[in-house]
Parts: structure tokens; C-alpha cells; sequence
């Protein structure tokens, strides 16, 4: 009998078998959107006649007249936290012993550690492209166009992707798809020492500090001009540099954790 | 050619607060075709063995083989022969068996079209086709037995670990599973199982490996195992302790338990009148007497020194049953 035991093929098997896991527990997924889309109508609510412009005599109109345009970048980051499934997942199986038996099954460790990551990426695009909707339903509306969604999806995905690699790494270093939940909740305060409601030359001097060494601050700020001012080169330029280094090194921490867990004690 | 090979293999675990040495010294062959059995109480290092000898744990010293080929350095080639069942079943409890089937099959590289066959073969073969398209969350615990067991013959491996397969099941669901390995067995599978029952030893294991603390304490069939005890198994009981006492000095070479006394010799019902002769003419009064054919329980006792406890058990969920 011939046998087919390709990468691509036991990648494709193994990750159809993740998100088949996924779809049969819809509400796990419903506390990330929900939050997401939370975050989106309350500060638009609450602060999008301040901020937005609308109020007259108000010194704050940074967001040109447009404060959903401002503030979808803090909700869009939000959805990206949906990466950390990556690494839940991947500790739901080794705490299952569902890991041990692919191991003793003659599958590539790759597919093993890439599947739970393929599954990630589809929610964290998934997840951003609801609240792009939600967004633009409720009056988003990019400074340069509609191309300005996918920039901005773009950039969830790279930073959906960072989380991931983190949260990977996080979980099976802790060993426990707790240990993996609970590690990614550093990225809720990360999401608000940034230039959340306010640009960053507004925060107040130990914030601003933070801020500038906080990754999510270049993402918000990309993910910002797009939607707010146009096309500013060298700040979409920085938002994908940082981003990709931060998805590089989680990644690379991923896989080599991985790796340790997938060899022989 | 031996189906396993296993000389002197020894697992140390070294963590930063201590050493467990799990396995210090264990040595076994099983020939093609028949059922060995590893029988040893909880911590005896039986998962640890099998782990290794799955290439899932790396040998700390010694060496095995699986049908001639090198555990430690042929780790890919031994998957191809083995099949496993772990103790802690790793079983997607969200997927349903006809799917936990489907999946494994393509994993071992089967089309789709092989593997569908194969799912209803195997779904037929371990009895779960009426359960086939629920979540695996609902089966019961024999269920999800026979279940790892067919998981672990997708692509028909000739040798076959199991680990403790019978463990936690109710004493009809393990004899349908007894009945489904030694199938196996007669269809030339070899079979590599632990257990923790000497009843299932018994009446499974074509050979015995008795393992305590790391090390193998006995080997070899169930009757040889018996015979080695030399005779047959005298158990005294007494109405006391001061009887005991007294009794245990007059019989010499006795095992105490609880409120008996066990003597094994040659040839023992002849030789109970004149036990009793001496045991009354000292002032003891036996309240019951009996020799019996040593068991495996008898065996154990005798390599290790104790009773492998939840063998009792076992029996009574056997009588609990029948009534
Ligand atoms: N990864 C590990 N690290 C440290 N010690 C371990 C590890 N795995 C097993 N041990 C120890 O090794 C010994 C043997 O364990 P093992 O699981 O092989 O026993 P077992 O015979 O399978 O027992 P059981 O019947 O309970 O399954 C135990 O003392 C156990 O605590
Ligand atoms: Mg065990």
C-alpha cells in the first residue's frame, strides 16, 4: 500500500483536527470578540465626542474628526490576543497525552508544532477581520482608503503572531494550558501602557517612557496613521519592523521550546 | 529472531531536587507470537519500561531491541513495527471515533480511500461501530480502552505495547478485552502488556516478568513461576495470637499473615496429619487448615516479600458480578 507521510499533507491533517477542536467549542471563543468588540463601543461612547472633535472648543481633536478610526486600533490589537490559543492548544495535548501519542507516531515534530500556530493565525485573522466590520459598520473610515483594512489586518496578524510564538512558549515552559492562559494576560496591561486613548506625545512623562518600549505602541501608531492621517511612511515602517521583530524572537522561543518538549527525557 | 530484546536497561530521572532511579536493572526476551506480561505493583517502573522500549524515553543504560532493531539509535524504524497504548490515554476527547480513526490512519499515511475502509475494519474489530459518530467525551472507560487499542493497530504493527490496558475496567468489559488481545495473539501479533492484576498475568501472559522496584524479581510462565515455589502452599489459622506464636516456633519456616500461617513444601496434604500432630501435642489448637497449589499470588509474595494489594479487589468485583 502506497503511503503518503508528506509535511504539508500531516501539517494539513493535524491542523483540520485543531480547528475541527475549535469549532466544537463555540464559546470559548466568544470572550475575545466580545472583549474586542466591547473595548470599541465603550471608548467610542465614551470618549468619542471628547476626543473625536465633535464637542466644540475642545483642544483634543487628534483623531480628525474621527474617533472610531482612532480608537479600532486598541480593538484590533485586542482580537490579536487571540493568538494565544496557539499555545493553549498545543499544552491542551501534551496535558492529554495526545501530544505523546504523535510522537510515538512517525509525524513530523514540524507539522506537531506548526499545527496549533496555522490555527491561531486563521482566529487572530478571523477575529480582527469581525471587528474591522464592527468597526466599519459604526463609522470607520481609513484615510486612505479601504486598502488601509488590510494594512491594518496585516499588522493584527503579525503581532496575533508574536502573541502565538509567546504563548507557545509560555505554555509549554509552564507545562500547563493554564500556565499559557495566565502568561498572556501580560499582553492587558501591555495593550493600555501605550498610546491607547491618547497620541503618544499626550501621555504623561513616565508613561510616555513606556510606552516608547512597548511594542504594541508601534502597532497601535501604524495601524493609526492609516486609518487616520494617510499613508506616513516611516511610521508603518517602523509598525511592521517592530512587530516582525517581536513575532521573530516569541517565534523563535516557540520553536525551541517546543523542540525541547518534543525530545526524548 | 526475537520480537523484543531487552538487556540491563535502567532509567535514572534527574531533576534538580533528586534522582529517581525508575528502572534499575531490567532484562527480558519475548518471542514472536506470544503475550508477555510485566506484573508489578504501582511505582514498580512498568511505564517507565515501556516508555523506553517505545523510544519515547531515552535508555539510560543498556540496551533493547524491537524485532532486531535498536530502540535507542532506530527510533524511527521501531515506530514502524510497534504499536503503543499508553497508560494515560491520550484520546481527543472532542472528536468521535470514526474520526479519531479516519484522522490516525492519514497520519500513518494511508488516502483517504484506505483509510475509510480501515476506520470501519477497525471501529468493527474493537466493537465500538454503533458508537462510532459520537464525541469520544461520551464513551465509557472500557470504550475508551478498546478504542486505544484500535488506535494502536492502524497500521498493523507486529509488536504491541500496552500499558496497564485493563486498568479501571469492570470485570466484563476486561474480559472482552482479554478476548481482543489474545486474537490478536493468535493472528501472530506479539504483545507486550503491564499489569497490575496477577489474574490477568495469569490467564493472559504466555511468560511473566514480575517487577518490584525497578528490577525484574522473577520470570517465566505462570506454571513455572508456581512450580518454583517447590510444593505446595499449607496455611494454617489460629483462634490467637498466643496460639500463632507458639505455632510459628514449632513449624519452622513460616510466613505470617494477619492471623495465618503459611508453610510450603513438597507434596502438602500428606503432610498436614503430623503438622497437626505436633502443633496439638504443644498446646495449639488449629482453627482451620488447608494445602492448595501455590498461585501467583503465592509467588509474588515469596520474590517480594509482600502482597500485590488490588489483586484482592479484582476478585471481589469478579464475585460482585457473577452475582
Ligand atoms: N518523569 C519522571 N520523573 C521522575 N520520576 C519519575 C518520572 N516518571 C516516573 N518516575 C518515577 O519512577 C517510578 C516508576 O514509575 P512508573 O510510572 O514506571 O511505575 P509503574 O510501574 O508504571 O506504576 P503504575 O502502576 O502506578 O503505573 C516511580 O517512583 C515514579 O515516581
Ligand atoms: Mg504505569
Amino acid at each position: 500500500m502506497e503511503l503518503n507521510r508528506s509535511f504539508l499533507l500531516q501539517l494539513q491533517i493535524l491542523t483540520k483536527r485543531m480547528v475541527l477542536r475549535v469549532v466544537r467549542r463555540p464559546l470559548a471563543e466568544l470572550p475575545n470578540i466580545f472583549i474586542s468588540a466591547f473595548f470599541l463601543f465603550v471608548y467610542d461612547g465614551a470618549l468619542g465626542d471628547v476626543f473625536g472633535g465633535s464637542v466644540s472648543g475642545t483642544p483634543f481633536d487628534f483623531a480628525n474628526g474621527n474617533f472610531v478610526n482612532f480608537i479600532l486600533p486598541v480593538s484590533i490589537l485586542s482580537a490579536s490576543l487571540s493568538g494565544a490559543a496557539s499555545g493553549i492548544y498545543l499544552v491542551e495535548d501534551i496535558e492529554s497525552g495526545v501530544f505523546k501519542r504523535y510522537q510515538s507516531m512517525p509525524i513530523s515534530k514540524w507539522a506537531i508544532i506548526l499545527a496549533p500556530m496555522n490555527v491561531g493565525a486563521v482566529k487572530v485573522l478571523l477575529q480582527a477581520s469581525l471587528i474591522l466590520l464592527i468597526g466599519n459598520i459604526i463609522g470607520a473610515d481609513p484615510a486612505v482608503g479601504a486598502i488601509g483594512y488590510l494594512v491594518v489586518l496585516s499588522l493584527a496578524f503579525i503581532g496575533g503572531m508574536g502573541i502565538a510564538g509567546y504563548s507557545v512558549a509560555a505554555g509549554v515552559k509552564s507545562g500547563s494550558s493554564q500556565g499559557a492562559q495566565a502568561a498572556t494576560f501580560l499582553f492587558f496591561p501591555a495593550l493600555f501602557l501605550a498610546p491607547t486613548f491618547v497620541p503618544r506625545e499626550a501621555l504623561k512623562g513616565w508613561l510616555q517612557t513606556a510606552a516608547a518600549f512597548n511594542p504594541t505602541t508601534y502597532l497601535i501608531e501604524s495601524m493609526r496613521s492609516v486609518l487616520v492621517e494617510g499613508w506616513v511612511i516611516d511610521v508603518l515602517v517602523k509598525g511592521y519592523l517592530v512587530g516582525g521583530i517581536f513575532a521573530a524572537i516569541t517565534l523563535f522561543l516557540a520553536v525551541t521550546s517546543a523542540r525541547k518538549a518534543t525530545e526524548k527525557a | 529472531m526475537l520480537a523484543v530484546d531487552v538487556k540491563n536497561i535502567k532509567k535514572t530521572f534527574i531533576s534538580k531536587q533528586d534522582k529517581v532511579e525508575a528502572v534499575k536493572d531490567v532484562s527480558f526476551q519475548v518471542k514472536q507470537g506470544e503475550i508477555f506480561g510485566l506484573l508489578g505493583p504501582n511505582g514498580a517502573g512498568k511505564s517507565t519500561t515501556i516508555l523506553m522500549l517505545t523510544t519515547l524515553l531515552s535508555i539510560t543504560d543498556g540496551s533493547a531491541s524491537v524485532l532486531g532493531i535498536d530502540v535507542s539509535t532506530k527510533d524511527k524504524e521501531v515506530r514502524e513495527k510497534i504499536g503503543v497504548a499508553l497508560q494515560d490515554t491520550g484520546i481527543d476527547n472532542l472528536l468521535t471515533g470514526r474520526e479519531l480513526f479516519f484522522t490516525t490512519c492519514r497520519l500513518w499515511g494511508y488516502s483517504k480511500k484506505n483509510s475509510e475502509k480501515k476506520t470501519i475494519e477497525l471501529l468493527e474489530l474493537v466493537g465500538l461501530m454503533e458508537a462510532a459518530d459520537r464525541r469520544v467525551k461520551t464513551y465509557s472507560g472500557g470504550m475508551k480502552r478498546r478504542l486505544d487499542l484500535g488506535l494502536s493497530l492502524v497500521h498493523s504493527p507486529e509488536v504491541l505495547f500496552l500499558d496497564e490496558p485493563t486498568t479501571g475496567l469492570d470485570p466484563g468489559s476486561r474480559r472482552v478485552l482479554w478476548d481482543e488481545i489474545k486474537r490478536l495473539r493468535d493472528n501472530g501479533v506479539t504483545i507486550i502488556l503491564t499489569t497490575q492484576y496477577l489474574e490477568e498475568a495469569d490467564e493472559l501472559a504466555d511468560r511473566i516478568a514480575i517487577i518490584d522496584e525497578g528490577l525484574v524479581v522473577a520470570e517465566g510462565t505462570s506454571d513455572q513461576l508456581k512450580a518454583g515455589i517447590g510444593g505446595d502452599v499449607i496455611t494454617f489459622s489460629f483462634e490467637n495470637t498466643d496460639y500463632l506464636e507458639n505455632a510459628k516456633n514449632i513449624l519452622k519456616n513460616t510466613v505470617q499473615e494477619k492471623n495465618e500461617l503459611r508453610i510450603t513444601v513438597e507434596d502438602g496434604a500428606s503432610k498436614i496429619p503430623g503438622y497437626l500432630k505436633d502443633l496439638s501435642s504443644n498446646g495449639v489448637e488449629v482453627s482451620s487448615v488447608s494445602a492448595s497449589k501455590p498461585t501467583l499470588d503465592d509467588v509474588f509474595l515469596q520474590v517480594t516479600g509482600y502482597r500485590l494489594e488490588g489483586s484482592e479487589d479484582i476478585k471481589k468485583e469478579e464475585e460482585k458480578s457473577k452475582r
